[in-house]
């Protein structure tokens, strides 16, 4: 019962030198977590394998400093002792700490902890006089001799410090017991993961450079935490999250206050930092306390437009009025990730000949600021882009110090900046490891896979009794929805079914597949390849609900009255289904239309059957529109919005870019199937929120803030249509009434403008909210989820498996397996909402990177593409933002420029520079000059040229120019330009493509191993994928003509 | 406290225990011939000293006696030199006053007071040296003398804390751990009949967690009955030997 062995009494002192005794108890059975014990430990968890030629036991400072080498799934059977990581815990806080934790905690990762400190015969006092860090080594070493013996000599044991003493110490004090370093130890047993090598390089160095730190203050100090405490609770000081202005990152950021504690309303609109000095060393993210200063020293917002980069103008002419203002004192916790940087070019201008290997490099991200790196690459690193992490940033020091972690390759080709823009949204995207491919089913002409007959008796069998179909854009290899509808004998009511495909059947909780598919949280879709979130052999085949074949199935099913529509009964369930037919959506519209239509499924029959068989189809689909129609218009009484971009659309492609504005065919039968997903995601959520109450994962998206709509009020007015923002209907009404005959780019724009002042919809448990929160503003739902799509969103999956354990309840099967809990959930909901945005901003980014390597390739001032048709939208102090409609490009356009000339515009329309003054006003802007004044007004029509912002170490950016006040007038008329992206992107790849073959043939070793997986993994090249498809739709980049000409100059 | 994790990913305590394990106990009885029970008990660094006179007439006041029963006095107190930090504690401050009680309301339920009417029964305890479950130190101590001044009790009263952390309930609280920001709960048990002498918790606790956390108080109090039981038997064997002597 009682198993304490021994006392023995630890000094320690904490604050105030205070004396603790503290018991220490010690065991002799602690478990080693190895294959190869012969005491019969109780290892549970993970287990180091047996067949290794050694373990390596880290030392204290290795584990501190390198921990980052250790990281890589590389190096196997690593056994961090407890030492080591309380040492972590101690000297560099929480979140390494925690790091080291889920390193531990990961399965794919191999190694363990061993609590040495309470193991009888590994554990040894601390001495009298022995320093902490002797003694922590000495605990170490003896751990790995500990683990020697307790294995029986069996397996070498490898004990890696930085310490020379301790090399020389116990280098040969046990045989099988060895110390070396950790330069010696990657050189002789890793010496094929050159990446290792790198990073310990690099990290090395920086340590050295910290040593030999210069001593001038650049800095004031931070203050200690507990002052901060203090200073918080007693409201001297402010704490907040510090967000670096995208504009003007050199001068001003924000801090956005989190409490809602702030009784001064003053406050709430955040505080200004001012300059660098007062930013005092604190990072975009970061966590920071500021002292507010006096109130003479308040500053504004400075609101004109600024040219992306270059020195900020000298005037303050343009600033708001002045709001709170105050530098920082303290952080209290530091949020820096992993940093893509661009390594300058070696001239002559910055002078580093004092000390060579020192570099300032540039962040991809402007709002981070220049880190300085130590590297001996740096002339091979000139002009490449390299992933850093920030080590520290002293006071004594302008810059931070970084080490660099891997080589991306140069800038501007096409692999780094899509690398960069994955890696600066934080998104990782590994190929599927060996581990997790041998867990998938098989599915090959030799072994096909085939239904389980337990499986058959367990689950509904609708093969005979229904009709099932699906309908999906052009090409689609990821079905995972299917319908069905029918009416019941009797003839009064209809049963609809949707069916979805049943990925968690192959996906069970805790695998190797559901983990890497939960940090995916989302299947990623670039402009030119998409990463998936399931392996292919599940998402383009065996949970795709493909025409013709058996699949496992999720389905819910309803009884609908067939005239009024009333719900009967609802049916949720696993189902087995075999599509009839894989439809694709113009199809469908031309079998509704009544047009003549080719249908694959039934070319092979004769002419009678294929009648038959069509009327059968077509009186499906005819009744699924009817059906669709009353549930469009219930909740179009609701108050639904029909916005570009939410949810309405967004239930066919989660990705899609909100800002691609251009008109589409929009088909009935796209609202169909969406209405059908809608109700079932509906019912779903109904049914997991009444059974799990507190534990449901559902979707939610508040209302706006009416603030918010100002600006869409605001130049509706301008065109003299009244907006009415007060419900979700109202708004709805309104926008449909907003309608210019003469222009429907205007409604369009409004629509755009409502959509920006929407938040954004978000994934939540039920737990944590309370019931009337749970409304989704633009559906005019109650309660909504996400259901209809486990194969690319992982949200699904987990709604897929609390609707199973519902089901199961309901049976009185009793839970299989228990569910997460609350917290668990949020923490999860909050997770796959990051990853979304993330996701959403990656493929933002993606298609900004494409636009530019568009236009990179043309001459603006000769190319007849480069000169489009622009709408204005915004008014700014010294400029207008514009929306250019053909290429779906929104920017800003200055009246102003740098030498402080203004746009004049002559009596045919066309612009040029002139001295002169702009006088912005409420729905125009207008610039005076020697030759007259000209007038831009909101929504007006004129033609801008597009060029290329180059910017070597960020993205480059797209630069609108006005060339007349006019509308523009394009040589032939516009037609619809369906191919013209796809060609857009299909030449951009080739180009990138023949640069890179080219870069390969001078120097072919150099190029970083990582891009050539990525080359393998990237899937989609023909524009005929789903991906690209839905992009082709979206975004009209140029026309035919025009394409085929430049394919033809620069092939 | 930030920085300490009281439990760990591999399930060890900070000071290398599991989570159902409970420190060391050992005790003496005997200790003071003077007085008619004593005893030493020490549960890991906390260190108590527990002395009984009685029963004995009432002292005092006599109107305090009661016709069918005896009344029970306690005093706790706390030594200087107890804490890390040398402090003075003058008697009747209210914590070592509501101790008292608590010690008062623990013993009235295993004493068989009925059979001394009109009399007086005191129980000192003072803690030499703290170090977390101060209350719990004492009932086994007061316990072991009241055994040793041959008053006849319902069973042994045996007391432990337990805490709860990640959702494991963890026995026999140190110091570091209950100033941890852990919800704790003391609980005093007559072992054999599972009676509840005292139940005592100020902090909060989700409802759900209660029962898991008084099962894990209740094994734990049956683990210290059985230390007791073996310290008392050790105990009578060497005072047969020394009489029989």
């Amino acid at each position: 019962m009682i198993k304490t062995e021994k006392i023995l009494h630890l000094k320690s002192s904490r604050g105030r030198k205070v004396r603790v005794v503290r018991e220490h108890y010690l065991r002799e059975r602690v478990p080693c977590c190895s294959c190869l014990c012969q005491a019969a430990c109780d290892n549970d968890g993970k287990v180091l394998p047996g067949d290794l030629t050694h373990y390596v036991v880290p030392d204290v400072g290795v584990v501190v400093d390198y921990l980052e080498i250790l990281e890589f799934r590389e190096l196997q059977g690593v056994v961090f002792t407890q030492t080591a990581c309380q040492a972590v815990q101690h000297s560099k806080g929480r979140r390494q700490y925690n790091r080291l934790r889920n390193l531990l905690k990961d399965p794919r990762h191999d190694c363990v902890l061993f609590a040495n400190e309470f193991q009888e015969y590994s554990y040894c006092p601390r001495e009298k006089g022995e320093s902490q860090e002797q003694w922590q080594t000495r605990c170490v070493y003896s751990a790995a001799v500990w683990y020697h013996n307790h294995l029986a000599g069996m397996m070498d044991i490898v004990m890696i410090t930085e310490d020379r003493d301790a090399i020389a110490q116990y280098g040969s004090l046990n045989a099988g017991v060895y110390v070396i370093s950790v330069q010696d130890f990657l050189r002789d047993f890793w010496p094929q993961v050159q990446a290792a090598h790198e990073l310990y390089s690099s990290i090395s160095q920086a340590l050295q450079e910290k040593e030999s730190e210069a001593s001038q203050k650049e800095y004031s100090e931070h203050l200690p935490a507990e002052v901060l405490e203090a200073g918080i609770k007693s409201g001297r000081y402010i704490k907040g999250t510090l967000n670096i202005s995208k504009h003007r990152p050199q001068n001003e950021a924000s801090i956005m206050t989190d409490g809602l504690s702030n009784k001064s309303t003053d406050l709430s609109r955040g505080v200004l930092v001012d300059g660098g000095k007062n930013r005092n060393r604190a990072v975009h993210g970061d966590v920071v306390v500021v002292e507010l200063l006096p109130k003479s020293e308040w500053r504004g917002k400075v609101t004109a437009l600024t040219e992306g980069q270059g020195e900020e103008k000298g005037g303050e002419e343009n600033e708001s009025q002045p709001m709170p203002t105050g530098r920082v004192v303290g952080i209290l916790q530091r949020n820096w990730r992993d940093y893509v940087v661009t390594f300058p070019p070696r001239d002559g201008t910055q002078s580093q000949s004092r000390n060579s290997q020192r570099i300032l490099a540039v962040p991809w991200d402007r709002r981070i600021p220049k880190i300085r790196i130590s590297t001996q690459q740096a002339d091979a690193l000139q002009d490449h882009r390299v992933v850093v992490r920030i080590d520290s940033w002293e006071s004594t020091s302008l810059y931070p110090n970084g080490h660099s972690v891997r080589v991306l390759g140069p800038a501007g080709e096409l692999e780094t900046e899509v690398q960069t823009i994955l890696i600066e949204n934080g998104i990782h995207v590994a190929p599927f490891s060996d581990a997790q491919l041998r867990e998938m089913p098989v599915n090959s002409p030799e072994k096909p896979w085939t239904i389980d007959p337990a499986q058959a008796a367990e689950r509904r069998d609708l093969r005979e009794s229904h009709l099932v179909f699906s309908i999906d854009p052009r090409g689609c290899e990821d079905v995972d929805d299917t319908l069905s509808v029918r009416s019941l004998p009797g003839g009064k009511l209809l049963e609809l079914g949707v069916h979805i495909a049943d990925v968690t059947h192959f996906v069970t909780e805790g695998s190797l597949t559901d983990l890497e598919a939960r940090l995916r949280a989302t299947t990623y879709y670039l402009a030119d390849r998409r990463y998936d979130m399931l392996p292919a052999v599940l998402s383009a085949d065996l949970c795709s609900l493909l025409g013709g074949v058996d699949r496992y199935a999720m389905s819910v099913m309803w009884e609908l009255d067939a005239h009024t529509l009333a719900v009967n009964k609802v049916w949720y369930g696993r189902t087995i289904i075999r599509s009839s037919y894989q439809l694709h959506y113009e199809l469908a519209q031309a079998l509704l239309n009544g047009e003549e239509a080719e249908v694959p499924e039934l070319s092979e029959l004769g002419p009678e059957e294929k009648d038959a068989k069509l009327a059968e189809l077509t009186q499906a689909l005819e009744m699924l529109t009817h059906v669709a129609r009353q549930l469009r218009a219930q909740r179009d009484r609701g108050g639904a919005l029909e916005l570009e971009g939410v949810e309405v659309r967004a239930q066919l492609d989660e990705q899609r870019n909100i800002t691609a504005l251009v008109p589409r065919q929009p088909l009935e039968v796209h609202e169909t199937v969406a209405e059908c997903m809608i109700y079932a995601n509906h019912w779903v959520a109904r049914k997991i929120q009444e059974t799990f109450p507190h534990q449901a994962l559902l979707r939610r998206h508040p209302p706006p803030r009416q603030e918010f709509f100002s600006q869409l009020v605001d130049s509706a007015k301008a065109r003299g249509f009244a907006i009415d923002t007060r419900t979700n209907k109202a708004l709805a009404d309104s926008l449909d009434q907003a309608m210019d005959p003469q222009d429907p780019l205007v409604n369009r724009l409004l629509r755009m403008m409502a959509t920006a002042a929407m938040s954004q919809a978000l994934y939540f448990s039920t737990g944590l909210e309370s019931q009337d929160q749970f409304y989704h503003y633009g559906l005019a739902l109650d309660r909504y989820t996400h259901f209809t799509s486990p194969i690319r969103r992982y949200a699904d999956i987990v709604v897929h498996r609390l609707l199973t354990a519902a089901i199961d309840l309901e049976r009185e099967a009793g839970l299989g397996q228990t569910l997460a809990n609350n917290k668990e959930l949020e923490e999860m909901a909050q997770h796959i909402n990051n990853k979304n945005m993330a996701a959403q901003r990656a493929q933002k980014s993606s298609t900004a990177l494409f636009q530019c390597l568009y236009f990179k390739e043309r001459d603006p001032q000769t190319d007849p593409s480069c000169v489009a048709d622009a709408v204005i939208y915004s008014i700014r102090n010294n400029g207008i933002l514009v929306f250019v409609p053909e290429y779906g490009v929104k920017g800003p356009v200055y009246m102003k420029n740098r030498d402080g000339q203004v746009v004049a515009a002559g009596p045919d329309g066309s612009c040029e520079w002139q001295s002169g003054s702009v006088r912005q006003h409420s729905d125009h802007i207008s610039t005076t000059s020697s030759c007259g004044t000209s007038t831009f007004r909101l929504f007006d029509h004129i033609t801008v040229r597009i060029s290329v912002h180059s910017a070597p170490f960020h993205g480059d950016s797209l630069n609108l120019e006005v060339v007349s006040n006019k509308r523009h007038r394009s040589p032939e008329p516009q037609q619809t330009p369906s191919q013209g992206r796809s060609q857009l992107v299909q030449e951009v790849v080739r180009l990138a493509e023949e640069a890179s073959q080219q870069a390969q043939e001078k120097k072919a070793a150099q190029r970083p191993k990582l891009s050539k997986e990525e080359r393998e993994f990237r899937q989609s090249k023909t524009p005929n994928l789903y991906s690209l498809l839905e992009e082709v739709r979206e975004l009209a980049l140029m026309d035919l003509d025009t394409a085929a000409q430049v394919c033809a100059t620069t092939a | 406290m930030a920085g300490l994790e009281l439990l760990s990913d591999q399930g060890y305590r900070l000071d290398g225990r599991k989570a159902t394990e409970l420190r060391k106990v050992q005790a003496r009885m005997g200790v003071f011939a003077q007085a008619d029970g004593s005893a030493y008990l020490e549960q890991g660094n906390t260190k108590a000293l527990a002395v009984v006179y009685g029963p004995h007439e009432m002292r005092g006041s006599r109107s305090r006696a009661r016709h069918d029963r005896a009344v029970i006095n306690c005093q706790y107190s706390m030594a200087t030199f107890s804490t890390a930090e040398r402090k003075r504690r003058p008697h009747g401050d209210r914590k070592s006053t509501e101790m008292s009680l608590h010690l008062k309301q623990t013993f009235e339920a295993a004493v068989m007071t009925q059979l001394y009417p009109r009399s007086q029964i005191d129980i000192y305890v003072k803690i030499l040296q703290s170090d977390g479950g101060n209350y719990s130190v004492c009932v086994n101590a007061a316990t072991l003398a009241v055994i040793d001044a041959g008053i006849p009790m319902r069973d042994y009263v045996c007391a432990c804390t337990v805490g709860f952390v990640d959702e494991t309930p963890l026995a026999d609280l140190c110091y570091a751990e209950e100033s941890g920001g852990v919800s704790s709960l003391a609980l005093a048990l007559l072992p054999r009949g599972g009676q509840i002498a005292l139940l005592q918790m100020d902090a909060r606790l989700h409802q759900d967690h209660l029962e898991a956390l008084i099962e894990a108080a209740m094994t734990a109090c049956k683990g210290v009955s059985k230390v007791l039981d073996q310290v008392v038997r050790q105990h009578l064997q060497e005072a047969s030997v020394n009489s029989a002597e």
